[in-house]
């Protein structure tokens, strides 16, 4: 194996855990994340040449990922309307023990429901990036970040409470 | 139950560290599966169709018959029309091995595929209607010459109102499968991308 090679792949393996969350956003279907997943592992080995150091690599990584999401086609199946629940999520579950890969699970399935902008402000708010990282990432002002991840953290809560959580 | 976000900030940390190690043979597939990609794709493939069909064309004045002045004329279109596709077929050369950079903002990304799209889907209709009018332009001119009676027989009798009602029909056509083929081949990804741009450029 190439230098290089070892070297992106020692990197992205690192932080594989950002790929997998982006997957995950964009697609609900197992195959198709696999799919997404794939494809982004693909457009950062394409573009790792460009990759100077003058961001942090994670940075960079969630860039080429939401990049490569935003625009990702799956065989002209790509599912764009919104998704119904899963109904093997228990969704009123009054137990407090609720395990936290329930939580995760259904806020993956909640998320569905969001358009792919929506999508990509969440998936960076829960990266903890703050409005002026959000608003690089993302090509827009620090005020537009603010108010769309404002409403769309609205809307999330929306969509879960409406399910029967509290939030 | 009751979730909040920090509570969903928490498990979010640890999502995904456990899943499998990104093997070498991942970094060894070829394909990509960005709107552009298929586009090219498309487009490559349609480009061996029609260097087919201008290989077919050469040989279509003997299997008519033609006679040699129409040969001649027919020759003279049929450069005409390799001129133009050569033309056009540089410049989705060149669209083809643009390359793109992923790691921009993703305005940037997005803005940059929604009218690099765009300005191919647009070459790729001139190209359509500019062949299409050339043929039609010949076989306008080989019924006059070589079918005259037929001119003679239907035409003539036509008031020039009705003709021109029927040039405009078939232009009029002519671009409605032109746009119909373009938007099923192209279209829907460029009102996908389209669809993003909005919601990016969405002001409050």
């Amino acid at each position: 194996m190439k230098e290089t090679e070892a070297t992106f792949l020692a990197l992205i393996n690192h932080h594989k855990a950002i790929i997998h969350k982006v997957s995950k956003m964009y697609m609900d279907d197992a195959e198709q994340q696999r799919d997404l997943f794939q494809e982004i592992v693909l457009q950062l080995w394409k573009a790792y040449p460009t990759f100077k150091g003058n961001s942090k690599f994670t940075t960079w990584m969630y860039r080429v990922g939401l990049n490569t999401a935003l625009v990702y086609f799956k065989k002209d199946k790509r599912k764009v309307d919104k998704i119904a629940l899963d109904e093997n999520i228990d969704v009123i579950d009054v137990n407090e023990s609720e395990s936290k890969e329930e939580k995760l699970a259904y806020l993956y399935k909640a998320v569905q429901e969001l358009n792919a902008i929506e999508k990509a402000l969440i998936f960076l708010f829960l990266e903890n990036q703050s409005h002026r990282e959000i608003a690089e990432n993302l090509g827009i002002s620090e005020v537009n970040a603010r108010v769309k991840l404002k409403r769309t953290k609205e809307k999330l809560q929306f969509i879960i409470k409406k399910n029967g959580y509290e939030f | 139950m009751v979730m909040n976000f920090d509570d969903l900030k928490n498990e979010w940390k640890a999502d995904g560290l456990e899943e499998t190690n990104i093997s070498e043979e991942m970094l060894k597939i070829k394909q990509a599966h960005t709107p552009i990609d298929i586009i090219r794709k498309k487009m490559k493939r349609e480009f061996y169709y029609q260097l087919l069909a201008l290989l077919f064309m050469t040989g279509l004045p003997y299997l008519l018959k033609l006679s040699a002045d129409m040969t001649m004329l027919y020759f003279v279109f049929f450069f005409i029309t390799c001129g133009f596709t050569g033309y056009y077929f540089v410049k989705f050369y060149r669209f083809y091995k643009n390359s793109y950079d992923m790691s921009v903002d993703s305005r940037k990304n997005i803005l940059w595929f929604y009218y690099e799209m765009k300005l191919n889907v647009e070459l790729y209709k001139a190209l359509t209607y500019i062949i299409v009018f050339i043929w039609v332009a010949f076989l306008s001119v080989f019924t006059l010459i070589e079918k005259a009676w037929v001119v003679d027989k239907f035409f003539n009798k036509l008031p020039p109102f009705y003709l021109l009602i029927n040039c405009f029909v078939t232009v009029l056509v002519i671009g409605v499968i032109t746009e119909l083929w373009a938007w099923h081949y192209y279209g829907k990804y460029l009102k996908r991308i389209k669809k993003i741009v909005d919601e990016l450029n969405y002001e409050h």
